[in-house]
């Protein structure tokens, strides 16, 4: 636990001034999206997937790991040969031979990844910290020679020794790096954490930092924020967080976070939002939750009393951006949380008239209904309770409209 | 005055029974009901919201038997700040209850088409109506997050006077990121000396951030959900809460935390919602590891991938041969089987595995790595 005045120095400093412009998308659905267990895109998907990425305005993408060889190189090297308007970006280990396969894939970047924590050091490399340093200088050394963007990847970053990171980012920066990638590897940063070390890297060594996190405490979103803030211009996310465990910063998610909590508009087309979702739930054979944030199908659905009988009157009541934003729809279900009003609402949509007195007693039938049935109700059974309620219903229900259509 | 982590306490108050099952489209029975209740007092949870009164008497019913069903902890109902609701809540036997009003011009407006006196005056005469009763109350600000400051205030302090259990900020809209969140509430706690807790929508993806950010300020209190299951994108998950402020925060609650798995399959169940393979904590694939790199690391040391053993939160670790696979998980699967493979062995497999993998669009199960064996073993026969 930090003490409460770093806290305050960390809120005077946060939320400087962002400048849209600066603020690049590295998408790595691609990469890291399909590197989680048991994803694995067709070439054509990804083609399609690079697509979509350039259309809604992507800055780059990370196309895969071109080492990997066989179809994962081919659809790579297809993807450079889009000619696409976004940078194409080939993923590395920091060994020569990897390069030299991203070489062969026409991409015009590369990440360069190796781990910068003592524990990935000692325990998965087995090597030493000067042996990392070594690999990162071969390595950029030789993306130099082709006039390649070469980002340095900081592999698990956050467990890194602080001392030891700057040297590495210091390193990267010396070898003409163009960026550093602060990889939040098993997303254990919180973001005050986040924006702490990120702003220390900055200050001090004043390379381009990008933001890789993960979501296994429910923070990529807030870390790559955090990171913005902090002064980091590139964010690697994913489309709909797909990544290893718990998966990345959602591409979704950071855009529409970034304009409506930060003010910060990246000029991304976000009415492709949810077709993007739905081509990539497909490819991976993922659904899309109904509750996922910013694209899931039942964001804009309301059922209970107060959300949707408010809503109904001034949809800003409960929403910071409208269904259209981000290609979906807003919608009035029945169920065991609706009442009165939103019950005539339904009805009347549906080309149904009924009196505040009786849509009281339909409510509660309805309700009943919902219940036993353990789900909200289809039109079709609105429709007919309604027409049963108005059949057998008390004196003074409007007979007058009893079972008209209109 | 700086707390030591380690002596702070942070309480949960959970909300699957209410706001939970305010999600559209989910009803749960009276059985999973209590079964829930039951689930989160036997893992430690100390409050639990229940339901809401006002809803109907079969709702009515359902409260009466949770309440009978001898569970330790304390339950509390949800209601509106309408004086005529407290009768209702206290029929059902309950002796806890949240009282909730919206308190942002544009709620009081739309929602209420009143203004901020009428908003005061209502919740001083539903206060009344549960001192009555001798109840304790939680007084919750819907939309806290867009309400001007000094009113807010102005509510804390009224709290505070009228003795109630605590202020609970509601971030409707989910308005908060983490910083504003920290600022928000060390303004108001700097201001006034109340227990207060958050009440966090994932709007942005951000509830659980949120949520720690208000610990960080000193809130007391945080409103979970399993799985974070809720109305729109839903709640802070309690699962998430938990881990997060035991491994990021290092504060433990003494959760039983193993049951994590099992209770989230349970309202998985019961809200007819699948918990996504990448859920954070409880997911399957949260201790899947396929990429060469990633399950080489923690075939050689899990601490490189994992933060906790998966046993922790009822979870199994799994190491997946796929596409991105490398040879260490095939040296390391095979000698599972009881096969031991040279390097080259373990190479060709490799990538009649990979290939595989990339034909059939998925991960091998363990018996096609077998069939690919035996091929492999077929073909070095012949020549």
């Amino acid at each position: 636990m930090r003490g409460l005045d770093v806290l305050t120095e960390f809120s005077m400093k946060a939320g400087h001034k962002i400048e849209p412009k600066k603020i690049k998308i590295d998408d790595t659905t691609l990469r890291d999206g399909e590197q989680t267990a048991g994803v694995v895109f067709a070439n054509d998907e990804k083609i399609h997937i690079a697509k979509m990425l350039d259309k809604v305005g992507v800055h780059q993408i990370e196309a895969g790991i071109p080492t990997m060889g066989g179809d994962e190189k081919a659809a790579i090297k297809a993807i450079a040969a889009l000619n696409l308007n976004c940078s194409i970006l080939g993923w590395n280990r920091a060994v020569v031979s990897d390069i030299d396969d991203s070489v062969e894939c026409g991409v015009d970047a590369v990440a360069i990844s190796i781990s910068a924590s003592d524990i990935h050091i000692e325990h998965k490399l087995r090597k030493s910290r000067e042996w990392v340093l070594d690999s990162v200088k071969t390595a950029v050394d030789h993306a130099k020679k082709y006039n390649l963007y070469v980002s340095v990847n900081a592999e698990d970053a956050s467990r890194a020794d602080m001392e030891f990171l700057l040297q590495f980012a210091r390193t990267a920066r010396d070898l003409g790096a163009d960026r550093l990638r602060y990889c939040d590897t098993l997303g254990i940063l919180d973001p005050f954490e986040t924006f702490m070390r990120v702003k220390t890297i900055i200050d001090i060594v004043g390379i381009d930092v990008e933001m890789h996190t993960h979501n296994d405490f429910g923070m990529a979103i807030a870390n790559a924020i955090a990171g913005v803030k902090a002064g980091a211009t590139y964010i690697n996310t994913t489309i709909n967080g797909l990544g290893e465990r718990a998966g990345n910063a959602a591409f979704e998610e950071f855009v529409m976070a970034l304009k409506y909590l930060e003010n910060v508009d990246l000029g991304i087309d976000t009415h492709l939002f949810r077709d993007i979702s739905e081509y990539v739930a497909i490819a991976s054979g993922r659904f899309i939750p109904t509750w996922k944030p910013i694209v899931g199908a039942n964001l804009f659905v309301y059922e209970s009393e107060i959300r949707a009988s408010t809503t109904l009157i001034d949809p800003k009541t409960f929403e910071l951006f409208g269904p259209e934003d981000v290609g979906l729809k807003r919608k009035l279900i029945i169920g065991k949380s609706s009442g009165v009003h939103t019950l005539i609402s339904k009805l009347g949509s549906l080309g149904y008239k009924i009196g505040e007195k009786e849509a009281a007693e339909l409510a509660e039938i309805v309700r009943e209904k919902a219940l036993s049935l353990k789900r909200a109700l289809f039109d079709s059974e609105i429709i007919d309770t309604f027409n049963s309620f108005i059949g057998t219903g008390p004196v003074g229900a409007d007979s007058k409209n009893k079972g008209v259509n209109k | 005055m700086i707390v030591e982590a380690k002596d702070r306490k942070i309480n949960i108050i959970d909300t699957t029974l209410r706001n939970g099952e305010q999600a559209a489209g989910v009803v749960f029975s009276k059985h999973e009901k209590i079964r829930m209740a039951k689930m989160l007092d036997e893992i430690g949870i100390s409050e639990i919201e229940i339901g809401t009164p006002s809803i109907g008497a079969s709702e009515r019913e359902i409260i009466k038997e949770i309440v009978a069903s001898g569970i330790k902890g304390k339950l509390f109902t949800y209601t509106e700040a309408i004086p005529e609701n407290i009768a209702l809540a206290v029929e059902c036997g309950i002796k806890n209850i949240i009282i909730n009003i919206s308190t942002s011009d544009l709620h009081i407006k739309v929602k209420y088409g009143q203004n901020k006196t009428w908003v005061l005056n209502q919740l001083r005469e539903t206060i009344a109506a549960a001192k009555h009763y001798d109840l304790n109350y939680i007084i919750s600000a819907e939309d806290a997050t867009r309400t001007d400051l000094e009113f807010l205030l102005k509510l804390l302090h009224l709290a505070q006077k009228k003795e109630a259990y605590r202020f609970r900020i509601c971030d409707t809209v989910s308005r908060l990121d983490p910083f504003r969140t920290f600022l928000l509430i060390s303004t108001i706690l700097n201001t006034v000396d109340f227990p207060v807790e958050v009440y966090n929508h994932n709007d942005f993806g951000m509830a659980t951030a949120n949520a720690m950010a208000a610990v960080r300020a000193g809130a007391v209190s945080l409103v979970t959900s399993i799985s974070g299951i809720g109305e729109g994108t839903g709640n802070a998950a309690l699962e998430e809460i938990v881990m997060a402020l035991k491994y990021l925060e290092n504060i433990d609650l003494g959760v039983t935390t193993a049951r994590f798995r099992e209770i989230a399959e349970y309202v998985a169940k019961a809200s007819a919602r699948a918990v996504p393979v990448w859920k954070a904590i409880v997911g399957t694939n949260v201790f899947a590891h396929e990429s060469g790199i990633h399950a080489d690391g923690v075939l050689k040391n899990p601490i490189n991938y994992e933060v906790f053993e998966p046993g922790e939160v009822g979870l199994t670790r799994q190491i997946v041969v796929g596409k991105h696979s490398g040879s260490h998980t095939i040296l390391h699967k095979f000698k599972e089987f009881g096969i031991e493979l040279t390097i080259n062995e373990a190479n060709d497999i490799l990538a009649m595995s990979r290939s595989m993998s990339v034909d059939l669009k998925r991960p091998l199960f363990d018996k096609e790595l077998m069939y690919i064996y035996k091929d492999y073993e077929d073909n070095n026969k012949k020549i």
